[in-house]
This record gives structure tokens, C-alpha cells and sequence, in this order.
């Protein structure tokens, strides 16, 4: 189990490792480092999803590992309260970043081996705090620079730790 | 002085006011000054169809059917608002143009086009856009109630937001071999475009030149085009 302490609260979340092995140990290995700790959650859309574990404050990108493959074709669903990782329009471009469903998000699952239709891999879900998801979901968000939905007031991740 | 106003990519949307407050100021400004705008796509940040008639949609409509009274208009879609029809085409004053239309202006050969034909090594975009810009799929499309077009344009903006990088992905650059085929087949002195949203003026060989409108995320970005040469001009968006 991995524990995100935020300055909103706790979120625990039980990893999919039967499910998509190569993206939980994926997020384990960045937990482990320690790349999360101080890290933003940078978008924020309420009613659909939010995003985190690439940016410092201020919008800083961090640079994460090498991309990995996508294992969305697991087909498990992007329902609310699952995590799935972010990426390019390359589906098998997810390194750091990762998002919380905030809701059900069908369009948001695998439907062919194309690049319309990989979608976007969950390997995740919040067991405990989704209070506190719902609390990040309704802060005010507006644009910084070339970034919309982007909370005025940072949401941190302060810090991000494996607990047996 | 005659001249000719370019402008391309101003994604307009009803939550960017800034924006259209900034396009409606340009067209007040330039009507009848000029000899002719050119509208070289991405309009609007998203088109699901002429039936979607919006109060947002319908005054950029007005708006540019005012300045069209005044100074033509022609519009050459855009890889966002390619189901633009003559429907909104009439209510805004604009002519649509083909995809690429070459023309002769002030005694020089131009090509207009979006620009995303040039950005041939996006292989899976080409693939979309071929299809997209069929007959038979804008038809099944179109078909398509309001209220599911609008439900796929919105989930494709979300997904388009879950995106890891920084910038605009979706914004390749142009294929070099391509803006030479093209400028070699269509034999045009001034290739000009929008798409890529990195304005800039490109010398080519035999003192050709690619002329590359900007996008309007930051502020309003105008080429203008005389007999001599093609300039790029930005307006500062007012903040609210």
C-alpha cells in the first residue's frame, strides 16, 4: 500500500500488481526514490479527474524515468477512485504522471490496440481519503502560463511512502 | 496601402474570453481597411457541426458577418473546426476555400492552406485526417445527433488535457521535404500557414518564403501581406 500525505490529507492506495505489474512497480520505483515528495497536484478538473507527479511548485517539471509500455488492454476500468497514468498521444509514453478518477470515466478505457483507442492505464485505487480527493477537486483552478486548470492555491504532495 | 490580413489558430471557446474579446476588437479595427482576410483554420477550438448554434458561436458569427460587409472574408479549415458547412459559412460572411487554394495576390503566386497537410511524419494524424476529411465520415458524423457530437468533441478535449508534457503535443512542425514538394509542384512564391503556432517568416530557395501565421493562446497574431513583403504583427490581449 502507498500513502500520499497532502497538505489536504491523506490518500491510501492499494497497487494492481496482478493487474498491470509493469505500471505498479513503475509507481512503486518513484514512490521509493522519493520523486513524489513535493510534487503538485498540477491539474485539476472537477467531475472528471486529478492530475499530479511531475511538477514541483510553480509549475516546474520534473524529469521522470524512461517511458513505460501501456497496460491499459488489462481491462480494468477507469471508475472513480481508481489511479491510471497520464501520458502523450503515444500510448506507451506514461513515466511519472498519473491521475485520480474523480469519477467514472468510461472513455477513458482500452478499447483497440490503436492510438485512439489504448486509453489509459489503471493500476490503482484509492482504498482510504477519497474525502480528501473530493477535497482536491474543489479547489479553485485557474490558468498559469501555458496551463489550464491549474489550483491557485498548491495542492502538495508533501509526501509519498510504501507501508506494508 | 493595399493589404491582405492572415490570421489562424485563435481556438476560440467560451472559456477563454480574452480571446474572442480580442478577435472582435481586430475586426472592428481593420474592417474595410483592407483588400481581404484570410481565415487559415482552427477558428474555433472545437466544431461538432453547423446545428450547433450557440450564443458563443452565433456572435462570432455576427461578428465577422459585419466585418465581411466591409472587407471579404474566405476561411480554409482547420484540423479542430473541419466540419465548419456553408451554413455557418453564410451566417459569418466567410467564402470557404479548398484545403489548398494557391491564388494570385499583388502579382505574386501565394499558397494558403492550415498547414497540418505539412506535418507529414505524424503518421496516425494523417491517418485521422484523411479519414476525417472524407465525405462518407463527415456524413456519419453529421448524422449523428447534436448531443453526441458535442459528447465526443468533450471527451476528446478531456483526454486531450491528461496529456504529461508541457506543451501542446498535438502541435508537430512541418515536414521539410513536404514544404518543398509543395512549394515545387504548386510553383507559389509565398507559402502561408498556420498550425504549427510557431510564427515566423522562412526564406527558401529563389528567395521564396514561408510565411507562418502565430496562434492567439497568448495574444492575437496577424500576418499582413503587401505586394513587397508579409509582416507578423501580435496584439496584447486586454486582461479582465
Amino acid at each position: 500500500m502507498v500513502v500520499l500525505t497532502t497538505n489536504f490529507g491523506e490518500i491510501k492506495i492499494e497497487l494492481f500488481h496482478d493487474d498491470a505489474p509493469v505500471t505498479a512497480k513503475n509507481f512503486e520505483d518513484y514512490v521509493k526514490s522519493g520523486f513524489y515528495d513535493g510534487t503538485i497536484f498540477h491539474r485539476v478538473i472537477p467531475g472528471f479527474m486529478v492530475q499530479g507527479g511531475g511538477m514541483a511548485p510553480g509549475m516546474e517539471e520534473k524529469d521522470g524515468n524512461a517511458p513505460i509500455k501501456n497496460e491499459a488492454n488489462n481491462g480494468v476500468k477507469n471508475e472513480r477512485g481508481t489511479l491510471a497514468m497520464a501520458r502523450t498521444m503515444d500510448p506507451h509514453s506514461a513515466s511519472s504522471q498519473f491521475f485520480i478518477n474523480s469519477t467514472d470515466n468510461s472513455f477513458l478505457n482500452f478499447t483497440s490496440e490503436s492510438s485512439q483507442g489504448w486509453g489509459y492505464c489503471v493500476f490503482a485505487k484509492v482504498v482510504e481519503g477519497m474525502d480528501v480527493v473530493d477535497k482536491i477537486s474543489a479547489v479553485s483552478t485557474g490558468r498559469y502560463g501555458m496551463h489550464d486548470d491549474v489550483p491557485k492555491e498548491d495542492v502538495i504532495i508533501e509526501k509519498a511512502e510504501l507501508i506494508a | 496601402m493595399s493589404s491582405t490580413l492572415v490570421i489562424a489558430d485563435l481556438h476560440l471557446c467560451p472559456t477563454r474570453p480574452e480571446i474572442t474579446a480580442c478577435l472582435f476588437d481586430f475586426l472592428n479595427e481593420k474592417k474595410g481597411k483592407h483588400d481581404s482576410l484570410y481565415i487559415l483554420g482552427d477558428l474555433f477550438e472545437s466544431w461538432v457541426g453547423d446545428d450547433d448554434e450557440s450564443a458563443f458561436n452565433l456572435s462570432i458569427a455576427s461578428a465577422i458577418h459585419a466585418f465581411s460587409l466591409a472587407t471579404p472574408v474566405y476561411f480554409i479549415h482547420g484540423n479542430r473546426d473541419f466540419l465548419v458547412g456553408q451554413r455557418f459559412a453564410k451566417q459569418a460572411g466567410m467564402t470557404l476555400l479548398p484545403e489548398n487554394f494557391l491564388t494570385k495576390l499583388y502579382g505574386r503566386s501565394v499558397l494558403f492552406m492550415h498547414g497540418d497537410q505539412l506535418c507529414i511524419d505524424d503518421i496516425d494524424y494523417q491517418k485521422f485526417r484523411k479519414k476525417s476529411r472524407s465525405w462518407w465520415w463527415q456524413k456519419l458524423m453529421l448524422l449523428l445527433p447534436l448531443k453526441k457530437r458535442q459528447k465526443i468533441a468533450e471527451n476528446y478535449r478531456l483526454r486531450s488535457k491528461l496529456s504529461q508534457q508541457q506543451k501542446n503535443e498535438d502541435i508537430m512542425d512541418v515536414a521539410d521535404r513536404e514544404v518543398q514538394r509543395v512549394v515545387f509542384e504548386t510553383g507559389c512564391e509565398w507559402l502561408v500557414h498556420g498550425h504549427t503556432h510557431r510564427p515566423n517568416i522562412h526564406q527558401l530557395d529563389n528567395k521564396k518564403q514561408r510565411m507562418v501565421v502565430g496562434d492567439w493562446y497568448e495574444q492575437g497574431s496577424v500576418l499582413e501581406l503587401t505586394a513587397e513583403r508579409g509582416q507578423l504583427i501580435t496584439l496584447p490581449f486586454i486582461k479582465s
